[in-house]
């Protein structure tokens, strides 16, 4: 029952993908303007003046010129033959600006929501059952402070005073000497000494989130009568909460599941661009508004995908949690 | 801890005749944290509402001689020269020097001026809403030509404190107006395609993926360049939180559609349905109370993802801009170094962000106790 | 400045700047390259230089070899900064204080008497990044097969007089000459732009193996990159003057003092480039230029972040992106810490801001009201200009309309510094004598009864000041009876409203930069940045299909302008340029409100060589003309 469901759902897939780019591409060409005029305006920002005709020629050579529908089969006629196109700002193939990037993303999203899951299922768990208690009113108000504040501000913050206090530069993922160099032990263990300061700042607000929602449908479950049964039955305290209610209490969770993976991408960009990390969201905000079509195409494409892919685990996962989910 | 009620307890002579409601502020009431948090929301609204006379400045003066000035504490007791004293708030005023090279300014407190304050004083004329003409202010200068400042001033020597207060305004109701729509249109859309199911389910799910899977930056570009640019930008504001809370409700839906789904088949559901219980009253009087706690938290979480969205946003340029004032705009304006190395005031904004997203969360713990049926706290 | 234009005419003035004798001497080179000559890796530096190498007198001090210059680049559209610092190697170059054009990769040049034959003599020798001789061809294959190839982009305007581009000819192996149809005034300073680079961009040895006329299976090479056609290609391996692709290819040969060894490309952490062993400048002891071994930059999003490493002590020299006047106070503070001390960097004319109103707005009534010379002087008059000098500017600028500052041969007193007294009464008076009667809520209306209200756009990301200057505005002009309306906008949709659609009321922009090498916008209607007449701009620029069709006087001064592009002698062009600023200064049309402000960027205390100040412009880019390639450390 499960893999007919699997297998219908990944039909669905493919109406669907074609829908969301269109409306992916359709949104990229809504603003106003197009690469070239971003690109006339950024230099003429910097003080540079620009040459006219050669803009025009630019545009006529990107296509750019073109009704947008066909802007839109060309673009993903060559998509289905695995060509993403050249990225007009760097005139690179945007398959190869997208994988040079995603591999950090991954290694810093999967660090984040591990972070997060690890720190706010514990504590969420406690505060629900020890509700009321200065321990509660302690982590409620760190988290909501780390949910209030800016994660780009608290970064900022930090980043100043590593350099200001400590004369430590804080941003990017690796040490200038390791940028370039090829993957080594060494350059790992500098990549883990640089992580786990996005990590927290990311994982702060995440963390607070979902603390309070595991609080919020712990406490649900603790006060039903299967509950009130267990207890009387004489089950210890700790076996019987771990056991029932917060398997129930994890529902939410596992719901949440289907939007950390588009995450990976599209989340944190701002904090990313101002520790300046060399993750895809950067690079998809700058695709996105320098107009620089194909490369944020082939990201939002990307997305697209990560969603279905997320959307089907959280699903499946839904129904492994909680045995009263059954799927037709 | 959670202990089982003695029915012997319970007094059912004054409650039986007691609405739910009464039984619900009467638990309510016994939080008291949760009322304190009710007060604190609630002055947070008034404030807001009234801004033009709780603000002792307009938020859009500026003043050349005080760039950057620092907060100024209330003195209470006036020393005199002669040692002699009386009660009167007062700030001492402060002189500005400024290094021509570095171009920075160093205020001096200057003992031998002070700026006496006055309640409801005299202050800048403002029109409240619109409609009244005023110029009285909670607290002024008693000399209307002077300027204090409890929270500093900024980069064009506007008071902070006067900015904040205006800024609520803006942040507190773009909060409440866009997490209310999100809530309406998600438990809506994520009740339906939890309870029924099928092919509804499956309808509702591909747009909450579609949307949850743009990027939420393009959906921006896009949809200003949809609105019309001849809008004024509150007008534009206003569409703007309608179209943040049209994204913003897939995620709640997913949740509510979760709980639906392990609901549904649940006996006291079933028991309901079998009943004789219409679909609406067994989907809003038996299956939605029982996720309420869940949705009061993501509820109370909304509103400051809300009002940091917003300061995202106008990060890159959407979003509000100046010169509408919001907490967002104010923390976004005090988002470089120079703020935080010279000007570490320009954060109060922020302060004012924690206090309102702390009472609103104890105030939904308070909330969800006291519309627990099942919660016996006794606080 | 009067040097510059004499500079146009007379070739043989121009010969022997910095080039001292060619006496017979020694040379010597970096130590990594000496070893790589040890190792048999690298002919011997004799044999890298040109037969007579230029030889530069630095700044202040002969230099010893070594070390790295660390810059912060933007993730984005910051390749220009690269060029700032490599400097565009062009055929002739801008010499350190503005105020010439001096030989560069030509060793001299001619120009006959009216400007329209220029005659460069290459230095013999030179040779490309990889070693293969630059000679006459390589200028050849630049304009003929790429310059002048429509097939591979149209002729930028600077290459052409009278409607037709120009022409060039090979005299010998170290010798060309252009021909213009009509005289071309302006073309020896164009060449000394970034954007005149062309001639001498591409190495003929290399590119022309992506040119289909050189390579008749270049389709092969494209099918395999990837690309869409062989420009696209072409413009991937060798790049273009201005985009980032220059950049991105570390076999392109180029005649740069450093060359890249990690490229900027879209995924980019860190910028590194080499110095380039066969470059042609020695400095006057017979040392081999570059002292610097490398030019090293990390690629941050944020500008915040680049402060930071500028007070984390990591940025060696800094000018663009960080030099706003918000951002002085810190890095001032920070001096000591960061091991910096601070330049000036002189704009050298302009505006801080100028406020464009919609003279050709398709709105009839706002554009009746705008075209009314009265009106504007009101508004002029309005502003209280040294508040907001005060306020937004730190003090640091004065009132000022438009035009350069006194001492250029371009200043005109009126055009600059009319109505610049803030004089609310009399602008009250203005406005009443034009019949605008106050309303209710002290707002004046026109006779149709409607509220005298528009709005001016502004780009908060890009000029986060001009907004809170027109805030100062807002209050000021309200306070004659005139309502406007700051309107933040996105940038696309601030170039689409006014350059595309011409939908705007209003509008402001910086305008620094002196009439010298800026193409006069606010005067005449001949570019994008005239945004009080984009439909008459528009006309200009489409030669009358576009747009409107603009009154007698705006095609005057058109007409006016390309007669001053077409002069070459320095006099004619100064009367010509002075009959322009009288006209535009008695039409008064666009507001200006302050000077164009001095700012400042960091530089590392042990570097020397590096003056403290310089002028600021991209026509000049700086800091390249002060030649990097001679700044050096030296401990303290």
């Amino acid at each position: 029952m499960l893999i007919s469901y699997v297998i219908r759902r990944i039909i669905w897939a493919v109406p669907f993908l074609f829908a969301a780019s269109l409306v992916a591409f359709a949104l990229i060409t809504l603003p106003p303007g197009d690469y070239v005029t971003t690109l006339a305006q950024t230099l003429a920002e910097s003080g540079d003046q620009v040459d006219q005709a050669r803009l025009a020629a630019l545009r006529a050579r990107y296509g750019l010129d073109q009704p947008f529908i066909i802007q839109y089969f060309m673009w993903i006629g060559g998509v289905l033959q695995g060509d993403f196109g050249m990225s007009f700002e760097w005139n690179q193939p945007v398959a190869q600006l997208i994988w040079e990037r995603l591999g950090l993303s991954f290694i810093l999203e999967f660090s984040t929501l591990i972070f997060a899951w690890g720190v706010a299922l514990p504590v969420g768990i406690y505060s629900a059952v020890r509700k009321y208690s200065a321990g509660d009113y302690v982590v409620s108000v760190i988290g909501f402070l780390g949910l209030a504040l800016p994660n780009f501000l608290i970064a900022l913050v930090l980043m100043y005073v590593a350099v200001v206090h400590f004369g430590v530069d804080v941003t990017g993922l690796f040490s200038p000497q390791y940028r370039d160099a090829p993957w080594s032990w060494d350059k790992f263990v500098n990549l883990l000494q640089h992580l786990w300061i996005p990590v927290i700042i990311l994982g702060t607000s995440a963390t607070a989130g979902l603390m309070r929602i595991m609080r919020a449908n712990l406490l649900d479950e603790l006060n039903k009568p299967y509950v009130v049964t267990a207890r009387a039955k004489g089950l210890s305290e700790w076996k019987l909460i771990l056991k029932y209610p917060v398997r129930l209490a994890l529902n939410p969770f596992v719901s949440t599941i289907g939007w950390a993976f588009p995450q990976l991408i599209s989340g944190a960009v701002i904090t990313a661009y101002v520790l300046s990390l060399p993750t895809a969201g950067p690079l998809m905000l700058q695709a996105l508004l320098a107009q620089d079509m194909y490369l944020a195409g082939a990201f939002i494409l990307l997305l697209c995908c990560f969603s279905i892919i997320g959307m089907l685990v959280s699903d499946i996962l839904l129904a492994l949690v909680d045995p009263r989910i059954r799927f037709r | 801890m959670t202990t089982i009620a003695d029915p012997r307890t319970i007094d059912m002579r004054t409650d039986a005749q007691a609405s739910q409601w009464r039984l619900t502020w009467r638990a309510f009431r016994r939080h008291r944290l949760a009322v304190v948090s009710l007060v604190i929301v609630l002055l947070f609204y008034v404030v807001g509402a009234f801004a033009e006379f709780f603000a002792p400045f307009d938020p859009e003066t500026t003043s050349s001689r005080h760039i950057y000035h620092p907060p100024q504490a209330i003195h209470f007791i006036d020393w005199q020269a002669d040692g002699s004293w009386s009660i009167r708030p007062h700030v001492e005023s402060m002189v500005v020097k400024r290094d021509p090279i570095s171009l920075s300014a160093t205020y001096e407190a200057d003992p031998a001026r002070k700026i006496y304050l006055s309640l409801f004083g005299q202050g800048q004329p403002y029109t409240m809403w619109g409609i009244f003409q005023a110029d009285r202010h909670l607290l002024a200068a008693a000399d209307p030509a002077d300027r204090f400042y409890l929270l500093g001033t900024d980069r064009l020597g506007r008071d902070v404190l006067s900015r904040v207060i205006h800024g609520s305004r803006v942040s507190m109701s773009i909060g409440l107006l866009g997490v209310s729509i999100s809530l309406v249109i998600g438990v809506l859309l994520g009740g339906i395609s939890g309870y029924y199911g099928g092919f509804v389910d499956t309808a509702v799910q591909r747009v909450v993926e579609l949307i949850l899977s743009l990027p939420t930056i393009p959906i921006w570009l896009g949809l200003s360049a949809a609105l019309p640019q001849e809008w004024s930008p509150l007008t534009r504001y206003f569409a703007i939180t309608v179209i943040l809370s049209l994204i913003g409700w897939t995620e709640l839906a997913r949740v509510v559609r979760g709980r639906f789904l392990s609901l549904r088949m649940e006996d006291f559901v079933i028991a309901a349905r079998l009943d004789g219980g219409s679909q609406g009253r067994v989907i809003f009087r038996h299956m939605l109370p029982s996720m309420a706690s869940h949705i009061i938290a993501s509820v109370t979480l909304a509103i400051p993802a809300m009002i940091i969205a917003e300061t995202a946003l106008s990060f890159i340029g959407l979003g509000l801009t100046p010169p509408i004032i919001s907490w967002g705009v104010l923390l976004k304006e005090a988002q470089n170094i120079r703020s935080i190395a010279q000007a570490p005031w320009l954060f109060a904004p922020g302060v004012a962000v924690c206090i309102a997203v702390l009472a609103l969360n104890f105030l939904g713990d308070g909330l969800r106790d006291a519309a627990d049926p099942y919660s016996n706290e006794k606080q | 400045m009067n040097r510059i234009v004499s500079a146009l005419l007379g070739g043989a003035l121009a010969c022997a700047i910095s080039s001292v004798g060619p006496y017979a001497q020694e040379y010597h080179e970096a130590p990594a390259l000496a070893a790589e000559v040890a190792a048999g890796e690298l002919p011997p530096v004799e044999e890298r230089l040109p037969d007579q190498p230029e030889v530069i007198a630095p700044y202040r001090e002969l230099g010893t070899y070594g070390g790295a210059i660390r810059f912060g680049l933007r993730g984005s559209s910051d390749h220009n900064h690269i060029l700032r610092l490599v400097g565009p190697q062009g055929l002739v170059r801008w010499d350190p204080a503005f105020t010439d054009v001096v030989p560069n990769l030509a060793e001299s040049y001619e120009v006959n008497a009216d400007a329209t034959e220029f005659t460069f003599h290459l230095r013999a020798g030179l040779k490309w990044s990889d070693g293969e001789p630059f000679t006459a061809d390589d200028v050849m294959f630049n304009v003929n097969d790429l310059l002048l190839n429509a097939d591979f982009a149209p002729t930028p305007p600077r290459y052409m007089a009278g409607g037709e581009p120009l022409a060039a000819e090979k005299i010998d192996e170290q010798t060309v000459r252009f021909t213009f149809k009509e005289p071309a005034g302006s073309f020896l300073y164009d060449l000394a732009m970034p954007l005149g680079q062309h001639p001498v961009f591409y190495a003929k040895h290399y590119c022309s193996q992506y040119h289909p006329a050189y390579n008749a299976d270049v389709q092969s090479l494209v099918t395999q990159s990837g690309a869409a056609d062989w420009q696209s290609l072409f413009r991937q391996q060798c790049g273009d003057i201005e985009i980032p692709a220059r950049w991105g290819n570390p076999d392109r040969p180029t005649m740069d003092p450093w060359i890249v060894s990690s490229p900027y490309t879209g995924g980019a952490t860190q910028v590194t480039l080499e110095r380039n062993p066969y470059f042609w400048q020695v400095d006057t002891d017979g040392n081999q230029l570059p002292y610097i071994d490398r030019l090293t930059a990390d690629v941050s999003q944020d500008v915040e972040s680049l402060i930071l490493a500028i007070i984390g002590g990591n940025i060696d020299f800094g000018l663009r992106h960080i030099d706003s006047i918000s951002n002085r106070p810190v890095l001032a503070e920070n001096q000591e810490r960061g091991n910096y001390h601070m330049f000036a960097a002189n704009p050298g004319g302009g505006q801080y801001m100028t406020i464009d109103l919609n003279l050709t707005h398709k709105d009839p009534e706002l554009r009746a009201l705008f075209n009314q010379k009265d009106f504007r002087i009101a508004l002029s008059l309005g502003m209280n200009r040294q508040e907001i000098i005060d306020t937004v500017l730190l003090g640091q600028s004065e009132p000022w309309q438009l035009g350069d500052f006194p001492g250029s041969p371009y200043y005109n007193e009126q055009l600059s510094t009319q109505y610049l007294e803030f004089d609310p009464d009399q602008a009250n008076a203005l406005l009443d004598k034009l019949g605008y009667e106050r309303g209710a809520d002290g707002i004046r209306t026109l006779p149709s009864g409607r509220k005298i209200s528009f709005k001016i756009d502004v780009i908060p990301t890009n000029t986060p000041d001009h907004v809170d200057i027109l805030g100062l505005i807002e209050a000021q002009w309200r306070a004659i009876g005139v309502e406007m309306k700051v309107n933040p906008l996105e940038r696309s949709f601030f170039f689409d409203r006014i350059t595309v659609a011409n939908d705007h009321d209003a509008a402001v922009w910086p305008n620094n930069g002196s009439a010298l090498v800026n193409y006069p916008t606010k005067l005449v209607p001949l570019h994008q940045d005239s945004r009080w007449a984009i439909a008459w701009m528009q006309w200009y620029e489409s030669r009358g299909a576009n747009g409107e069709e603009p009154p007698q006087e705006i095609k005057d001064r058109l007409a006016l302008w390309e007669k001053i592009r077409a002069t070459a002698v320095p006099a004619e062009r100064e009367a010509l340029y002075a009959e322009l600023n009288q006209r535009a200064a008695d039409a008064f049309e666009v507001l200006g409100v302050a000077k164009s402000i001095t700012t400042y960027g960091i530089v590392n205390n042990d570097l020397v060589n590096v003056p403290d100040e310089m002028a600021n412009s991209w026509e000049w880019p700086t800091p390249a003309p002060v030649l990097p390639q001679t700044w050096f450390y030296k401990t303290h």
